[in-house]
């Protein structure tokens, strides 16, 4: 006898599955030339059919070609458009050395259910539409060592008895014996009697699930690199740009002022290329390393006598008035900054007005930003 | 309609303890046929008795469309052995069909006392109430206060209790609502 270790919980999404070494898809069906009357397959989530031949339909207009099959619990017909077979996950019933490997899997000890919901759900679906008998007979597992933990909420209770039922069916159809028998094996797996030790061997690798792209994990060093700017609508060269303005006139200004010309030196050859009207992005990688404490230093500076207590303002207003003039700037009402900001652009005054006093600081600093950088670059001419 | 069928001798109360029982989880009329002899066929070379072929070898009774039939015996069941090994059979129904047989061989004697005669109605009840759930499509159930709970069940206490869950009683209740009479 092996001794079977825990089994983990199978949904690493962040895998890629290599199809032809996957065990749920052993036995699909590629195409509807596999298929011959007679022929026991199993629908995704409906369960073991009967094929009962190709039939053509006129179906708004166009003919198409159907596979005809009976499901064989209550007799159902189901028609699948032939283009349509490899794609839905249609599949031979379980083998018996598959099977084997399921009841394997369920004997096994589970200790590591899906907590959270929503991902468990996801998982669920696509594991018993892709999953292969493995996939539905993982659901049953892992609905059935959750349910252990706490009841099951109603919906995955009917997930749990729907995915039972497949199971269940599956393994009477290929094992050859009744349905409650079939279920007793199952349980017997699931829950052996007290006293009974089964004889267990390593259960098969768990259906790998490809997931969607935003759940896979980016690059550690992409990760480092990126502090969320971009969530934020900032672009960091234009950040650069104006703490580079702010260093300029800040100069001998006190304790921030001095800050801030630590910074220009470093930034020096910056604000050059976005002068020139060339890419702001080509010009950021060397200065990326040094910038970003800088700026942050700058944004905590403006930020606190501005900005309500409750509310703090982003960080693209506090660059804003280091562009206009840093501390001094920053101290100002956010309805006198507003005012101040928009005589600066030609065009906007008319749109300035209409707006509410309260919204316009908002607007008003990316808009700013952007003269701010000239009278900058014009200070230090 | 229930009908017991039993296969052995039982005590009368015991009977009209479960057909009081089989009424209130099912909501179905629940009568004692009679007795019928065990079918030798079934026996197997162990002396247990192959519970798909009871069914299959038993006298047949009267029913009509829908009923549903319960055969009580005393004898060992056997069922064929599975992947992992043979379960412990305590009874054997066709899910979704009309017969089930429901073995009391596992249950704690009945003895003399109150307290055992109440013990055995009580499993009897409960067994019952599963066997005939699956002949309503019923599936196992995980929760141990169930009826549809594994009779073998390491979780089960010694005295379960014989009603259905939430979920299995609605289920039921559907399926008999949708049945054919």
């Amino acid at each position: 006898m092996v001794t079977v270790g825990p089994v983990r919980a199978p949904s690493k999404r962040d895998r890629e599955p290599k199809k032809d070494e996957d065990p749920a898809h052993e036995g699909n069906i590629l195409s509807a030339a596999e298929l011959k009357p007679g022929d026991r397959v199993v629908y995704p989530n409906q369960g073991v059919c009967e094929i009962v031949g190709l039939e053509q339909k006129d179906i708004a207009g166009q003919r198409l070609e159907f596979v005809r099959m009976t499901r064989e619990e209550d007799g159902a017909t189901v028609l699948v458009p032939i283009p349509k077979v490899a794609s839905i996950g249609l599949r031979r019933v379980a083998s018996s050395s598959q099977m084997e490997g399921v009841f394997h899997y369920l004997g096994a000890s589970y200790d590591d259910p899906e907590l959270d919901w929503k991902v468990r759900h996801r998982d669920n679906v696509e594991r018993l539409i892709a999953g292969g008998v493995l996939g539905v007979a993982e659901v049953v597992k892992g609905l059935h060592s959750l349910a252990r933990m706490r009841p099951l909420p109603a919906k995955e209770r009917e997930l749990y008895d729907s995915s039972r039922h497949l199971l269940v069916s599956e393994v009477s159809v290929s094992l050859g014996v009744p349905a409650s028998i079939a279920e007793d094996y199952v349980d017997y797996a699931l829950m052996p009697p007290a006293g009974v030790k089964l004889a267990l061997r390593p259960p098969p690798r768990p259906v790998e699930l490809k997931g969607p792209p935003w759940k896979r994990k980016k690059p550690v060093a992409a990760e480092e690199d990126d502090l969320g700017l971009a969530e934020l609508g900032l672009d960091l060269a234009e950040i650069e740009g104006a703490a580079a303005g702010v260093g300029g006139s800040a100069e001998g200004e006190g304790e921030d002022g001095e800050k801030a010309e630590g910074t220009e030196k470093v930034v020096d050859a910056a604000p050059a290329p976005v002068a020139a009207g060339g890419s702001r992005k080509a010009a950021a990688p060397p200065a990326r390393a040094a910038k970003p404490p800088a700026s942050a230093k700058g944004a905590k500076a403006g930020r606190a006598p501005a900005a309500s207590p409750a509310k703090p303002e982003p960080l693209p207003a506090a660059a804003a008035r280091l562009a206009r003039g840093g501390v001094k700037g920053a101290r100002k009402p956010a309805a006198a900054r507003a005012a101040r900001a928009a005589p600066k652009k030609a065009a906007r005054p008319a749109r300035a007005e209409k707006k509410p006093v309260k919204k316009a600081p908002r607007a008003g600093p990316t808009k700013a930003a952007r003269p701010a950088k000239k009278a900058g670059g014009g200070k230090k001419k | 309609m229930i009908r017991i069928v039993t296969l052995a001798p039982y005590d009368e109360g015991d009977i009209a303890f479960l057909s009081r029982t089989l009424f209130q989880a099912f909501g179905l009329g629940t009568e004692h046929v009679g007795t019928r002899g065990l079918p030798k066929a079934a026996e197997g070379k162990d002396g247990r008795h192959d519970a798909q072929k009871l069914l299959d070898e038993v006298t047949p009774v009267r029913a009509f469309a829908d009923d549903k039939v319960l055969y009580l015996t005393s004898a060992e069941l056997s069922l064929p052995e599975g992947p992992l090994g043979e379960p412990p059979a305590w009874g054997f129904a066709l899910q979704d069909g009309d017969r089930a047989v429901v073995s009391t061989s596992f249950f704690a004697p009945r003895g003399v006392t109150e307290a055992s005669i109440e013990i055995f109605r009580r499993r009897l009840a409960r067994e019952s109430i599963h066997f005939v759930g699956h002949l309503w499509g019923l599936h196992h159930c995980y929760d141990a206060r169930c009826a549809m709970h594994p009779s073998w069940s390491p979780t089960l206490p010694a005295d379960p209790e014989f009603d259905l869950d939430a979920f299995c009683r609605e289920k039921s209740e559907r399926r008999i609502r949708m049945a054919k009479t």
